[in-house]
């Protein structure tokens, strides 16, 4: 595995669209508290670029 | 405004999500697709169309009907096919079509005023269809009605996609998994991170792309005009892949797995991968649904430019009811049949690795390529070449 495919498992596993994570990637599903934490930071990052209204572009009306 | 709403959380996602796992195997299909039924009605009323937005659930329930008399080589699959195409063109490209005769809306005498289009036509068309075709060709098995209606009116790809496979997904359908802890884990993680993707960077950078205009663009400096149309390279890409991460986080939280639609398309290296990881479930049915029935690779080189041509030409004009649009596909049309010539004229060596300087030269070519083709995407044609104009001369 190249470091660009590392790289992108990791960011996919991340952001949910892997079940595992790459080889030697220290965090796992069940570590709760780690995800508590990086919910929580998403969570933040959405309250905080929220309010600008602006509608999905592929959606046609 | 539907995935970036409470409503959509709280009224629909989390109550239906709950209810169809509690739910025996018998009424799951039924708690879909009551609960796509109502969230059809709710967003369709409150958002778009009003009621006779709301009233278009009855394409949905016509549909169904008409489905279940689609056996394998009967010619109403080609009656369903046809109507779904008439309804598309209907509400979607009525204006357009007749706009080309009379330019004047004024005097076009069949000119829709009020026009609208009923939630998600250009998706669940392509789910008709692709029911239609593949019950033609037994390639499908019928399901029973309620798993069909649950099939086309799940709510979470409903709207714009992933597109389905009833294949695929009647199997899903009736052997939900039962790890939802991973599946709750996971769906959230892609459901918050599609958000914000949507909030942080996308409408971020409408700041950028709102300047793609006229006005803007004959005051601008040139570099600055390539800073707004890279800007909204980035934009469609997080905005999209945002509404999938959604689409396919909320399809989780019920147990469903549906297909991915992007895989990294910017780090690809031509514009043949580039279509293979961008949009993924519409490159896959225009291949299966145009592409092939056309001849597909297997015909003289001619023609197989042509497929690749006519196959665009159909995901351009499908993309939206404008001239620009139709551009759009049309370049990139042009684009796949220059890489495949280029390939005809010197062969991949399989084993061979390309070097570093290669790879990277072929990115930023595919790169810049797929970014200034979006100027066509997100500019009329005369304001695009006018960009173009003004960037190129001066």
């Amino acid at each position: 595995m190249t470091i660009l495919d590392w790289l992108k498992h990791a960011f996919d596993y991340m952001g949910g669209a892997q079940d595992d994570p790459p080889p030697g990637f220290g965090i796992r599903v069940e570590h709760w508290w780690f995800w508590a934490i990086w919910w929580a930071a998403l969570a933040l990052a959405i309250y905080v670029f929220s309010g600008q209204s602006s509608k999905f572009i592929y959606i046609d009306f | 405004m539907i995935f970036n709403s409470w409503d959509y959380y709280l009224f629909f996602l989390i109550p239906s999500a709950i209810l169809c796992r509690a739910a025996s195997p018998e009424r799951r299909p039924w708690v879909m697709f009551l609960s796509g039924g109502l969230f059809f009605t709710y967003f369709s009323y409150t958002q778009f169309g009003g009621i006779a937005g709301a009233a278009c659930l009855a394409i949905f329930l016509w549909e169904s009907f008409v489905s279940r008399f689609y056996k394998p080589a009967s010619w109403v699959c080609w009656f369903g096919v046809t109507q779904t195409v008439v309804f598309l063109v209907l509400f979607k490209y009525r204006n357009f079509l007749t706009g080309l005769v009379w330019h004047d809306a004024a005097h076009n005498p069949l000119y829709w005023r009020n026009a609208f289009l009923p939630l998600g036509i250009s998706f669940f068309t392509f789910e008709f269809v692709h029911y239609a075709v593949d019950r033609y060709k037994n390639k499908t098995e019928e399901g029973t009605a309620t798993e069909y209606l649950a099939f086309i009116l799940f709510f979470p790809t409903m709207v714009a996609g992933p597109i389905k496979r009833y294949q695929d997904f009647l199997p899903k359908l009736r052997g939900i998994s039962r790890a939802w802890v991973i599946d709750w884990q996971r769906g959230v993680t892609r459901i918050l991170t599609g958000l914000v993707k949507k909030f942080a960077i996308a409408d971020v950078l409408t700041a950028y792309t709102s300047h793609l205009n006229s006005a803007d663009i004959s005051r601008a400096y040139r570099p600055i005009l390539l800073l707004w149309l890279f800007a909204y390279g980035i934009k469609i890409y997080a905005d999209f892949s945002a509404y999938s991460d959604i689409a396919i986080g909320s399809a989780r939280l019920f147990g469903i797995r549906v297909p991915e639609n992007f895989d990294w398309p910017y780090l690809r290296t031509n514009i043949t991968e580039f279509w293979r990881h961008w949009h993924m479930s519409l490159t896959s049915w225009l291949i299966d649904y145009i592409y092939i029935p056309l001849g597909g690779s297997r015909r003289a080189a001619g023609q197989v430019y042509a497929n690749i041509l006519v196959t665009m030409f159909v995901s351009g004009i499908w993309h939206g009811a404008g001239v620009n649009f139709i551009v759009w596909g049309l370049l990139h049309g042009v684009m796949l049949v220059v890489r495949r010539m280029w390939r005809q004229i010197r062969p991949l060596d399989p084993d061979a690795r390309p070097p570093l300087w290669s790879q990277l030269g072929s990115w930023l070519l595919t790169y810049v390529a797929v970014n200034f083709a979006w100027a066509f995407f997100c500019m009329d044609v005369h304001t695009a070449l006018y960009f173009f104009r003004r960037l190129l001369i001066g």
